[in-house]
């Protein structure tokens, strides 16, 4: 018995096998519940008054008449959160903003965005309750603001935070080479200044959630997020609570794609309820939705390559400015992501980069599907374009030329990690889109033409390449418990682990890679999760980490409960913490650093018509090859594709957020336009490319963010083959493609 | 979240006027609720509706008919309705080609045209087409039956001459479309099935004899002012020249310099819909023209 199942751990069983998702019938009959869905016997509605004003001192908060309201039952203000800030990064964020509270924020009683919160309400019912917020009446002292991150860098602009000089949260450096010696070989140089505009997360379940007081007298949050443990670290912060009183608890999450990471109603919940004493429940609209979490950061990029006549690139200057709204948020992680991609997936001996997180009093910024990546691929891949394009060389080409290869240095002056395999996924993607490869390399036919005059046809190529796990020092890890239970056979394997199951099929892919690593059918594992009482940290479902870093702390686990069991021990249990190699933060003046312990790497062709008289882009079918390592459910990774391919192009053509003054105009779906099934590419081809990663569980690379990076300027690319013209700023609306046009007299008739 | 606390469905004119009476201000005339429910949960059901009355019972409200020259259209006639209706793809094609870009499939197999012309937006698809159809629209108001141009029901932005809780929208009447006369609708917007247009063009042409010059025509593009309306100068800058390429491009262009659109923050701006005025023009009249002096109408952009 213990032989076979040694024997059969070496061959796979489940892994890289498409099994059904294990939470599909639930979820497709309706009968999982999702935060929103959950009531608890004498619940309470919970509403929430949020600042009037982009940027004022808050002088006083009157609650009197919310209070009197008949069915309130509390109504709390910045006083009395015992500890009144937080942060994933810095808790540099009041919870509540408001005179007189305890808090390590200068100025807590400052407002500095619209989605800042000033008091929590709760009532008998959410009529009421909504009803007393509109009452509390707010004295405002108006402060100059600020909404332009180029003009919150000028001397005279309005500071948002005391302590940051210039409204400047951090300036990343690269310096590499040498720039003069780098331009001196220069044959072409092209520059180009991009922008990126702002994108909502939209996922399926507006935030929602309940608080209570447990058996066990914890104050226990239900709520959706992407990491349990981090959501109950800031609760124990703001409370003032050890951690064994602090329990966070996720049901069905639906969706996430970062716009979870950072905190929206889990503070506030945990408050109420641990104040009153009784259940408390929310649940936001998609306007609040909308209003209230972060955005993706918008950006302005400035970039100047130079490459020789055979399309070696010497030199790469770049300036990335990304607007973190008034906090921390993520955006030093972010726009430090941002810094390392935005010379590419390409070898360049001299490098300057200059990226800066500025703070306005716009929109929260924050984690977002590819972490800054996206805005620094659109630069990138833009400028690689346009050298091809300048040399005369097809775009294959000039990046077969470039990419980095197995030990070639960084912009930040070290290798990567082995496994480097964006050469090859360049190549297959050529391959197996439009491209060839004859005696003079990689080679196109021309794009044939639509009859309607108005419609021109256009294909695009670029490539990306995208950390997997924590970067730049963050002490990466993550907890898995492998419970063997039976007598003479392995009758049942239960897996703890915490990571969130946000939608991307996590939990399925945990239990595929317990089966494996325990050799045992998929259907005799039982997975526990989503509960901070009853799990080790996982760390976040975030940065493309989970599959990789839960299946190495399961393997590592299983491995220990197989010895165990071995020894006789039933039920055989062992706990493995996973810690990858580690990673280093960036030297402040050059940036020198190892970054990163993994990648996964990405290249994407794309068709898109362009009705040259109405701007209107359609993008017609995408082929995007991803290096996975190894596809552990490929049903699940060809899904992530898709769906990153399809919130890409929202991002690239559709997604317009206005805002004006720091407040958003348009808080609904029908008319901050995401892409719907008539939308979508007539084909998204994935081809699904298994390089191993050396130190990847059975070889796997996260993937669930990579094939979102490329899209947009593979789109710009292929409007330009279309049409002639560049276009460097994102979304590509109508608007701004006809203005675009026009412009070079396309499209008049 | 409660949106209403009592619903009617009558089954006749008289019995939804009676309820309306008998709630005096109070109810709301229902029909798909597209509209209505969208309205009435942004007000995050703090408000409820006393009574719902809903007019898609009443059989003749529901109905697409012939009546001689002229066809009337229902006001609770759905909208994939009347993209099935043979009749109008036939003789009131721009009808049916803008009720078929109304919204997705769920939207259109319950939305009305009504419903579309009684909340009296400025770029309601199914009333652009009206526009140019040059309808009427039978009406009760004050308790009074009457006819009037459809044009007339729209006082201002979401201002409808009907008021909803007191008075009904009965059915539009308007000329099928004769033999050298033909209609066309188009609109600029994503074909995506949540929103309304950027900017919608219907026209209506009638050529002569030989199908060569034109003889009249009418042009309704929206939103150009608060409340549809139509080009007249275009109109009459047509009469009498050739159907021709170089006549609709020129029309085009009087269209272009002679309309004045609004920017609307988030959908689009003044300058992008005034050159959109331009191509859609073209693009609307170059179809109807075609359909008048081919007799070939097989309408176009139709969701499924
Ligand atoms: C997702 C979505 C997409 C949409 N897309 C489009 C689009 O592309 N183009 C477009 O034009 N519209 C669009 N709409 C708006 C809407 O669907 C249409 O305007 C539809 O025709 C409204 O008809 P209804 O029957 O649903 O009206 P309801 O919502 O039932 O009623 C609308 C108003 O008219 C009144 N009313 C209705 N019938 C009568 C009557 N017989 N007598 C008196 N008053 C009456 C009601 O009291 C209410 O004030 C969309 C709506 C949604 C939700």
């Amino acid at each position: 018995m213990k032989e076979e199942i040694t024997v059969s751990a070496k061959k796979t069983i489940v892994l890289g096998q498409t099994v059904q998702r294990i939470d599909a019938v639930g979820k497709v009959t309706g009968e999982t519940p999702y935060p929103g869905d959950i009531n608890l016997d004498g619940q309470l509605w919970m509403k929430l008054r949020f600042s009037d004003r982009a940027h004022a001192r808050v002088l006083a908060v009157d609650t009197s008449r919310a209070e009197a309201l008949p069915g309130v039952v509390g109504v709390f203000t910045a006083r009395d959160v015992p500890q009144n800030e937080y942060g994933l990064v810095i808790k540099d964020q009041p919870v509540l903003i408001g005179p007189g509270s305890n808090s390590q924020v200068a100025d807590a009683d400052v407002a500095r965005c619209y989605a800042d919160c000033i008091a929590v309400v709760v009532a008998e019912t959410e009529a009421t309750a909504a009803e007393a917020a509109r009452l509390i009446e707010v004295t405002y002292e108006d402060l100059p603001a600020v909404f332009d991150p180029l003009e919150a860098m000028q001397a005279d602009a309005p500071q948002i935070h005391a302590n940051r000089p210039g409204n400047i949260l951090c300036h990343y450096k690269i310096r590499k080479g040498d720039m003069a010696a780098g331009w001196a070989l220069a044959d072409v140089v092209v520059e180009g200044e991009y922008h990126t505009g702002y994108q909502e997360h939209a996922y399926l379940q507006p935030e929602a959630g309940l608080g209570y007081m447990d058996e066990q007298g914890r104050v226990t949050v239900i709520v959706a997020g992407q990491w349990v443990h981090e959501d109950q670290e800031q609760i124990c912060h703001a409370l003032n609570l050890p951690e064994d009183q602090v329990r966070v608890i996720y049901p069905a999450i639906g969706g996430a794609f970062g716009g979870r990471e950072d905190m929206s109603v889990q503070i506030v919940l945990a408050l109420a309820a641990w104040k009153l004493r009784r259940p408390v429940k929310i649940l936001w609209s998609r306007e609040e939705s909308i209003l209230y979490h972060h955005k993706r950061h918008p950006t302005v990029i400035r970039a100047k390559w130079g490459a020789t006549k055979d399309g070696k690139i010497v030199a790469a200057e770049a300036t990335v400015i990304g607007d973190a709204g008034p906090y921390n948020y993520t955006s030093t992680k972010v726009m430090g992501n941002a810094n390392l991609c935005v010379t590419g997936p390409y070898e360049i001996p001299n490098i300057r980069v200059d990226t800066y997180a500025v703070h306005t009093n716009n929109l929260l910024t924050g984690a977002f599907r590819g972490f800054g990546g996206p805005q620094g691929a659109f630069a990138a891949e833009g400028q690689m374009n346009k050298l091809a394009q300048a040399l005369g060389m097809d775009p294959v080409e000039i990046r077969v030329r470039n990419v980095l290869r197995e030990g070639s240095l960084l912009s930040v002056g070290t290798p990567l990690p082995p496994g480097v395999s964006i050469g090859q996924v360049v190549e297959q993607c050529a391959e197996q889109s439009y491209w060839k490869r004859n005696g003079d390399g990689w080679q196109r036919p021309p794009t044939p033409q639509p009859t309607d005059p108005a419609i021109r046809r256009g294909i695009g190529f670029a490539a990306g390449f995208k950390n997997v796990g924590f970067s730049f020092g963050f002490p990466e890890q993550s907890w898995a418990t492998i419970e063997l239970h039976g007598d003479a056979e392995i009758e049942e394997v239960v897996v703890r682990h915490a990571g969130a199951e946000v939608g991307q099929g996590a939990h399925t892919v945990m239990a595929q890679m317990a089966a494996e690593a325990t050799g045992v059918s998929l259907s005799k594992v039982r997975l526990i999760s989503h509960d901070t009482a009853e799990t080790l940290t996982s760390g976040s479902a975030s940065a493309s980490r989970m599959t990789f870093m839960a299946g190495n702390a399961i393997r590592g686990a299983a491995a220990l409960a197989l010895e165990r069991w071995k020894n006789e021990e039933r039920p055989a249990v062992a706990t493995h913490q996973y810690r990858p190699p580690k990673t280093t933060p960036y030297d402040p003046e050059t940036g020198r650093s190892e970054p990163n312990f993994a990648y996964g790497y990405v290249a994407q062709a794309v068709e898109v018509e362009v009705d040259v008289e109405t701007g209107h882009i359609r993008l017609a079918r995408v082929v995007c090859a991803d290096d996975v390592g190894r596809a552990v459910n490929p049903q699940l990774v060809q899904g992530q594709i898709e769906g990153a391919v399809v919130q890409a192009q929202g991002y690239a053509i559709m997604e317009n957020l206005v805002t004006e003054e720091g407040r958003i105009l348009n808080p609904y779906l029908s008319t901050y336009l995401i892409p719907t099934v008539l939308d979508v590419p007539d084909e998204v081809k994935s081809v699904i490319l298994e390089y191993a990663d050396p130190i990847g569980p059975w070889g796997a690379r996260g993937m669930g963010e990579m094939p979102y990076l490329p899209l947009a300027g593979a789109i710009a690319a292929a409007v330009f083959d279309a049409t002639g013209i560049w276009i460097d700023g994102i979304p590509l609306t109508p608007d701004r493609v006809v203005a675009a046009l026009r412009d070079h007299g396309i499209g008049v008739f | 979240m409660k949106l209403w606390e009592h619903y009617h469905t009558p089954t006749t004119v008289d019995g939804a006027l009676a309820l309306l009476a008998q709630y005096a201000g109070q109810a709301r005339v229902i029909a798909g609720g597209t509209d209505l429910l969208v309205d009435a949960r942004a007000e995050g059901g703090f408000h409820p509706y006393p009574a719902l009355v809903d007019i898609t019972r009443i059989p003749e409200l529901c109905a697409v008919e012939e009546d001689g020259d002229f066809i009337t259209v229902g006001a609770g006639v759905t909208h994939t309705q009347i993209v099935k209706s043979s009749l109008l793809a036939r003789y009131a094609t721009c009808l049916v080609e803008s009720c078929g870009v109304v919204g997705g499939p769920q939207v259109r197999n319950v939305g009305t045209l009504g419903g579309n012309v009684a909340h009296a937006l400025p770029a309601g698809d199914g009333t652009t087409s009206l526009v140019a159809l040059d309808a009427e629209a039978d009406i009760v108001k004050d308790g009074q039956p009457r006819r009037v141009p459809v044009q007339e029901m729209f006082l201002g932005p979401g201002q409808s001459l009907v008021d909803s809780t007191r008075d009904l929208l009965l059915r539009f009447r308007f000329h099928r479309a004769a033999d050298h006369e033909a209609t066309a609708f188009k609109r600029i917007m994503r074909p995506q099935g949540v929103a309304l247009p950027i900017l919608g063009c219907a026209v209506w042409v009638r050529l002569d004899e030989n199908r060569a010059t034109f003889e009249a025509a009418r042009i309704s593009i929206a939103p150009v002012g608060p409340t549809p309306g139509r080009a007249g100068e275009v109109e009459q800058a047509l009469i009498g020249q050739p159907a021709a390429d170089e006549t609709i491009t020129r029309i085009a262009e009087l269209a272009q310099s002679t309309l004045h659109p609004r920017t609307s923050k988030y959908r689009a701006t003044a300058d992008y819909r005034r050159e959109m005025i331009g191509v859609l023009v073209r693009r609307t009249l170059a179809l109807a023209v075609k359909r008048a002096q081919t007799g070939d109408i097989v309408p176009e952009g139709v969701g499924a």
